[in-house]
């Protein structure tokens, strides 16, 4: 890549859009200008915000105890509950008071809910209350029967609340009356223990005494690291995409893109110095939109503790440690955004076209960022691998000051943030070479012909697309078919749902998508059979391979601990395994894995994604998806670690049946050397190959692991050499970059 | 300089599956001499100058441009060529000295090397006045001028132009065909696609009539006019263009 080439293209990008109007709206003038308007606004529409009273109708006021009082008169005709029962005076006028004797007859309880449920559906009032024709009697003789120890149950009366919840008003009315009517009863209570000479305070057993020892730079910390990473991330997303949809979507309208791809400037180089200026923008629009805010922000809360208000935006502006790491952050967070919008928009053959992708994108990232906003929501290993919301995650441990939390999380979500980058940026200068994508011209989609063309247009081995649908299907399948089992309760359902899932879910859509939608299924599933020195070196690789691979699963499940439930989960399915005989436990966890697993993956999936043109790019996704397929979390790093050894077996072998032996071989030791070594811990040799722990748990010794990690280098180095079979495109790149570099090497 | 062998091309189309653009295309080019592509819409012209300017890859088949191959060398065909196409646009928001300056840089020519090449090049091609001008303001003519300096700035061996008069008036045309016949002299290699019959006759040493993604026939003007055994370009061309329409 020529570095020089890919800052001229930065800078012409970067002025070409200080050029642009819109741009410079968007970017700068709107975020400078759109939060103090929003200030403005706010205390505008509080000047004329107020709440508004609840009508409340109360019936069988003659029922009610004379003390203390609920309801008093001020004047005759003017009833109102009495102000003890408020915090404070204006909460009084909220509640505008009617009162009604109860209906005659015997039955004018239920009568008087009637005329309750009339006036609510009438919207006549916002609440009612009815108090029992016998209210004062029945509360007496409660009370009575409470003094005096009965044991039978004593029941007190209850008034009856008619509102209606659809209604926010009514609500609200509700809200308002109990807490008035909780207070009654209180002071009800209190009353009746002082005419016992008790005192009230005695009573109370269990009182909590409540020390938030929060400080108030730690409540603004929680409070800004809730909004601000939010603030931070939305604005660096719609500051990247526009940029990205004029520099992209754009430059074709306008005819300049087939002149920049006829010059010397590399694809790369293209995407390189676009994706830097869209980074600035999305940066500047990010950092703009945060400064006005904040400053915004800040004078607001000022004038609100200015006027009392306790809200909690009375906590002052974030501090500067918490703008620090936002700062730091948005070198990332613009980095994801950007490539991402610069591969969608690179999809755009028109600015308008452009401009529909950011709903999908924006759909597809809001539900990332709300769920760090979720209450409860903490960093853990599950959430720092979900790209957008880990990182938002790890911003909020940071603007909380926990670092050592922070530092353990640091790694993983960096991991995927760059993984991200990766990915969107391949996938955008794999646009700028594919050519249906740059010079499409608007065709009407039709889904008969485009099925049509599926079939008659199939290749040998499928092609990019299918090989990513086919993945994506497996994972939908893989989460619907967990969603609708039962968990299983005996070893004989344990090993029955393993290889039905393994069969129906995994290989059936694998082998069904090869059938209809290649011609050759043997090159699309890598059927060949494998050299046999190869076959050896790889049934070598699965033994040398097993000690590092349970180290690594020991260090993963002990930097990342499972929580309870899935640590419950696995200590029943070991309960289950353990139950198991030997013969279907290899069937349904070793040999059944190994074939549909296989078939799917390291056949179907990479045999399409190697047109991608980039061997390691084909065996690292498949490794990806690979390792999500396995569900918790813990095992699916794991599997996706071994899946790209997998990966580069089945390129470097040409065969999947190498993958198949290895898989078989590697599943079978971990469940034997499990299950049969411990209960051999007594034998000489065995405490010279492990060290062991109560409870069955065991360690290889260091020499174990380090003849295992050696020989699974020399085996690796091994397969590196043979001879393998290049696909077209992976040709083709080849012969890219030795040009490339025998370019910068004159 | 220019050497395609059996170029195909094919590109997919919902309904109609394989479209084929070029149905193997062969033809030499060499220095000094400019090679004519006449056809009619459609007839797959600027499929095969796309091709060898590495913007479309081949089905099928080869092209070199000055000893590179395009499909495993187009960074160093790039190098070696200038591009002058309808869909080759100037950027509106970069002036004309901008415009050509950032192309110069991208060929790798140094900034004082480059500002003399500049200098010579606007002269040359009587654009002193258009300098600060940024692209939105230009006119169509003043556009395509800049298209030729910026393909021009590095001094190519070989250049080529896709109907790089279309849309362009008497004066300016005839001003931009001065232009490409001065580049001719210079001793490069230049492909002048068009549909233009005039043009043809007036300015290509070497002419490829196309049709329907083949070469119809190919040669000089003389040997196509003895070939044929017809002296007007124009009667030859249909001649051609209907035979092969109802073959």
């Amino acid at each position: 890549m020529n570095w020089g080439n890919v800052k001229l293209i930065f800078i012409r990008e970067l002025r070409d859009q200080l050029r642009d109007r819109r741009t410079i709206f968007t970017v700068a003038v709107l975020p400078i200008l759109l939060y103090p308007l929003l200030g403005m606004s706010f205390f505008q529409v509080l000047q004329f915000m107020k709440q508004h009273p609840s009508r409340v109708l109360v019936m069988g006021v003659e029922s009610l105890p004379p003390s203390p009082p609920l309801i008093e008169y001020e004047k005759p005709g003017a009833p109102r509950i009495p102000l003890e029962l408020f915090d404070s005076a204006d909460e009084q006028k909220l509640i505008q008071l009617e009162v009604r004797p109860l209906p005659n007859g015997p039955v004018a309880f239920a009568a008087a809910k009637r005329i309750a449920r009339a006036e609510i559906d009438a919207e006549a009032f916002d609440l009612v209350m009815v108090f029992p024709p016998d209210f004062a009697e029945q509360l007496a003789k409660a009370r009575q029967a409470a003094v005096a120890g009965v044991k039978a149950a004593v029941t007190f009366p209850q008034p009856y609340l008619c509102y209606n919840t659809a209604k926010e008003k009514s609500d609200f009315a509700e809200r308002r009356i109990s807490k008035v009517f909780e207070r009654w009863s209180e002071s009800r209570r209190n009353e009746s223990l002082i005419a016992q000479d008790v005192a009230p305070e005695s009573v109370r057993l269990l009182q909590v005494q409540r020390a938030d020892v929060a400080k108030p730079e730690q409540r603004k910390a929680r409070l800004w690291s809730k909004i601000l990473p939010f603030v931070l991330l939305i604005w660096a997303l719609t500051g990247a995409f526009y940029p990205a949809v004029d520099l992209c979507a754009g430059e074709k309208e306008r005819g300049t893109l087939e002149t920049l791809l006829s010059s010397p400037a590399g694809r790369k180089e293209i995407v390189g110095g676009k994706l830097l200026a869209i980074m600035v923008f999305s940066s500047v629009t990010s950092l703009l939109n945060l400064t006005s805010m904040g400053v915004t922000g800040s004078l607001i809360a000022s004038r609100l503790a200015d006027l009392g208000d306790e809200g909690p935006f009375a906590l002052g502006p974030p501090s500067l440690a918490a703008m620090a790491w936002l700062l730091l952050a948005v070198v990332p967070i613009s980095a994801m955004f950007s490539a991402a919008a610069l591969a969608v928009a690179a999809l755009a053959r028109s600015s308008k076209e452009g401009q529909y992708y950011l709903m999908p994108l924006l759909m597809i990232c809001m539900p990332l960022m709300i769920i760090p906003l979720l209450p409860a929501a903490e960093i853990d290993l599950g959430g720092a691998l979900i790209p957008v919301t880990g990182m938002m995650l790890l911003l909020r441990t940071l603007m909380e000051g926990r670092y050592a939390e922070a530092l353990l999380y640091a790694l993983p979500v960096l991991g995927v943030t760059a993984g991200c980058c990766w990915m969107c940026v391949r996938w955008a200068v794999d646009q700028f070479n594919n050519e249906s994508v740059l010079f499409r011209e608007s065709e009407q989609f039709d889904m008969r012909s485009w099925l049509k063309s599926v079939l008659r247009d199939r290749k040998d081995t499928p092609t990019v697309s299918l090989a990513l649908m086919c993945g994506v299907l497996l994972l939908i399948i893989h989460f619907f078919a967990n969603l609708m089992s039962e968990p299983p309760t005996s070893w004989q359902g344990f090993v029955t749902s393993t290889l039905v899932s393994q069969l129906a879910f995994i290989a059936t859509p694998a082998l069904l998508m090869t059938i209809m939608l290649t011609r050759n299924p043997v090159a699309t599933l890598s059927l060949r059979p494998p050299r046999p020195i190869a076959l050896l070196a790889v049934a070598g690789l699965a033994i040398a391979v097993h000690p590092v691979a349970m180290i690594l699963k020991q260090a993963v499940l002990t930097l990342y601990e499972p929580n309870d439930a899935m640590a419950e989960t696995l200590t029943q399915m070991s309960r289950l395994i353990e139950q198991a005989p030997l013969g279907w436990l290899l069937l349904a966890f070793a040999v059944m894995p190994a074939l549909c697993e296989e078939l799917a993956f390291r056949g179907f999936i990479l045999s399409g994604l190697r047109h991608s043109g980039h061997k390691w790019g084909a065996i690292i996704t498949t490794a990806a998806l690979f390792g999500v397929i396995h569900g918790m979390l813990q095992q699916s790093l794991i599997a996706a670690a071994l899946g790209v050894i997998l990966g580069f077996v089945a390129v470097q072998t040409g065969s999947i049946v190498a993958c198949m032996v290895f898989h078989i071989m590697h599943n079978s030791l971990m469940l034997l050397v499990t299950r049969y070594l411990p209960q051999r811990q007594d034998e000489w040799w065995a405490n010279r190959v492990a060290r062991f722990e109560p409870g069955g748990e065991f360690h290889y010794q260091v020499w174990v692991v380090a003849a295992g990690g050696l020989a699974t280098i020399l085996i690796l180095m091994y397969l590196r050499q043979l001879p393998w079979k290049l696909t077209e495109e992976e040709g083709r790149q080849r012969a890219l970059e030795s040009q490339a570099r025998q370019y910068h090497a004159a | 300089m220019i050497h395609v062998r059996n170029l195909v091309k094919r590109y997919r189309d919902l309904k109609r599956g394989d479209v084929l653009a070029l149905a193997g295309v062969s033809f030499y080019a060499m220095p000094g001499q400019i090679f004519g592509l006449l056809g009619p819409n459609g007839a797959g012209k600027t499929t095969a100058l796309r091709i060898l300017s590495t913007v479309l890859k081949p089905s099928e088949g080869s092209a070199q441009v000055n000893g590179y191959d395009v499909q495993t060398q187009p960074d160093l065909v790039r190098r070696s060529i200038g591009f002058v196409s309808t869909n080759t646009a100037v950027y509106d928001r970069m002036t004309a000295w901008e415009m050509v300056e950032f192309f110069g840089r991208l060929y790798g020519l140094k900034p004082e090397p480059l500002r003399q090449r500049m200098e010579t090049v606007f002269t040359q091609l009587k654009m002193d006045e258009i300098r600060d001008t940024l692209g939105a303001k230009m006119s169509t003519g003043m556009k395509q001028k800049v298209s030729i300096a910026r393909a021009i700035v590095h001094d190519p061996p070989v250049l080529i132009f896709d109907e790089a008069t279309v849309g362009l008036d008497v004066l300016v045309a005839r001003a931009l065909l001065d232009a490409v016949r001065a580049i001719r002299d210079q001793g490069k290699c230049v492909i002048f696609s068009t549909h233009v019959m005039r043009e043809a006759e007036r300015l290509c040493d070497r002419i490829a009539i196309m049709s329907r993604g083949n070469i119809l026939s190919e040669g000089s003007l003389d040997e196509l006019r003895a070939r044929h055994r017809e002296d007007d370009l124009e009667e030859l061309f249909f001649a051609l263009i209907s035979q092969e329409a109802a073959a």
